[in-house]
């Protein structure tokens, strides 16, 4: 993803902190990390610290981003959903026929290329990478915990109404009804596959509880 | 460039709102803009937020950031400069000034475009690719950038290293070492020199001020 923005806060590094140490005891060949969870809930910023923390380990790894592999590009995609309605909303958004493809590109440690959007001129360019002696693959996405062949599936537990709250979404986009429509139908999309998930992350600044 | 962390203050959304004036009033198709200052000047933070200003006002524009075009791998070039001195290596000569042009013609002719993109996480040199077509402004960020031929707007950052050292560490980007001030310090020369080619100057209070 090119041009987005992250929030990197103590949160997010506590919160990756506690996937390494898991990560570093289970540790295989090609070793697949899903971080999913609802919109702005943190699971770029996650992926990131993750990232930078395996870095310092001396693990070669590659973030993945899910909203590069939407198969309608972001400028086209309220249109879209318009059309086909809030039921087309959810995981077949995704092209999961090019998902498979970087997958396997990792796998068998190949030169690979993959989408890559560019927030600010809206279009899907390719990037092309090299997985060559890449270990670690870190998928962050709403629905990446579907990804089924993954060793690790973190799910980060809070919904896009604690976000709301938070003025985390508000600040960014303006939230008319059809965008609360889709925000609705992601939640539940997204807590319907929260059973997949095998690593529960809470954000609850209170406690500040990891479970598992 | 992927994984790269931004800092955006106000003095970037003051300093872009002062300087969108001056391209929309000098708006063409295939306009190009370079930010040149030395390192942890707010360059990628200044160019993130024009991009994003213009795009509000209807122009597609993507920012291209030169650190991808160095010659040598991020992960060789300190053993690089040290085998051939600093006074030698560092400087104009570091950059892949064929490759950076190449993209610029395909820009210019709205071509499908090949380039280097670094993903900071990984330190791996990645390529994308993309289609110019229909871009109608690219934002060349770069310690040298303003020294690109065929410029139409070109900003230059007076804040030296000596001011954002600070800034540096608090970017968390790199351990500061002795060698590597040295290399600041030859930087911070030759960025200089290029000084007198901005059309445009943001000074040391990040206010915009017009060349004569």
């Amino acid at each position: 993803m090119l041009n987005d923005i992250l929030l990197l806060n103590k949160k997010h590094e506590g919160a990756a902190r506690t996937i390494l140490d898991r990560v570093i005891q289970e540790l295989t060949p090609k070793y697949i990390i899903t971080i999913s969870g609802e919109v702005e809930t943190g699971k770029c910023e996650v992926a990131h610290m993750l990232g930078r923390l395996l870095k310092k380990e001396g693990i070669g790894l590659k973030l993945l981003h899910m909203d590069n592999y939407y198969k309608i590009a972001p400028l086209e995609r309220n249109d879209w959903r318009r059309r086909h309605g809030i039921d087309s909303v959810g995981y077949n958004e995704y092209d999961w026929e090019v998902v498979s493809r970087t997958l396997k590109g990792f796998r068998e440690g190949k030169l690979t290329t993959l989408p890559c959007v560019d927030l600010f001129t809206g279009q899907i360019d390719q990037l092309t990478t090299n997985f060559a002696g890449i270990q670690v693959l870190i998928i962050e996405g709403l629905y990446s915990v579907k990804i089924e062949e993954a060793n690790l599936k973190v799910f980060i537990e809070q919904t896009y109404r604690d976000t709301i709250e938070e003025q985390k979404l508000s600040g960014k986009e303006e939230l008319d009804d059809f965008r609360m429509q889709i925000l609705e139908r992601e939640h539940q999309v997204v807590q319907s596959l929260k059973p997949l998930a095998d690593f529960y992350l809470d954000f609850d600044t209170s406690s500040e509880i990891f479970h598992y | 460039m992927l994984g790269d962390v931004l800092l955006i203050g106000e003095k970037h959304e003051n300093a872009a709102k002062i300087i969108l004036p001056h391209i929309l009033k000098n708006r063409k198709n295939k306009y190009i803009i370079a930010i040149s200052g030395e390192s942890g000047s707010g360059k990628t933070e200044l160019s993130h937020v024009i991009a994003r200003m213009l795009r509000k006002e209807g122009i597609i524009c993507k920012p291209i950031h030169i650190d991808n075009y160095y010659r040598i791998h991020p992960l060789e070039r300190t053993e690089w400069r040290k085998a051939h001195g600093i006074e030698t290596a560092v400087g104009l000569g570091e950059y892949d000034w064929d490759t950076i042009y190449r993209n610029i013609d395909d820009f210019r002719n709205d071509m499908i475009s090949t380039m280097p993109c670094i993903d900071l996480v990984t330190e791996q040199v990645d390529h994308l690719t993309t289609d110019f077509k229909g871009i109608e402004m690219i934002i060349v960020d770069g310690l040298y950038a303003i020294h690109t031929e065929g410029v139409d707007l070109r900003i230059f950052i007076e804040l030296t290293y000596h001011e954002t050292k600070k800034a540096q560490v608090v970017r968390g980007k790199e351990p500061q070492n002795e060698y590597r001030m040295h290399v600041l310090e030859r930087e911070h020369q030759v960025v200089q020199s290029l000084r007198d080619k901005a059309d445009i100057f943001i000074n040391k209070e990040y206010q915009v001020v017009t060349a004569r």
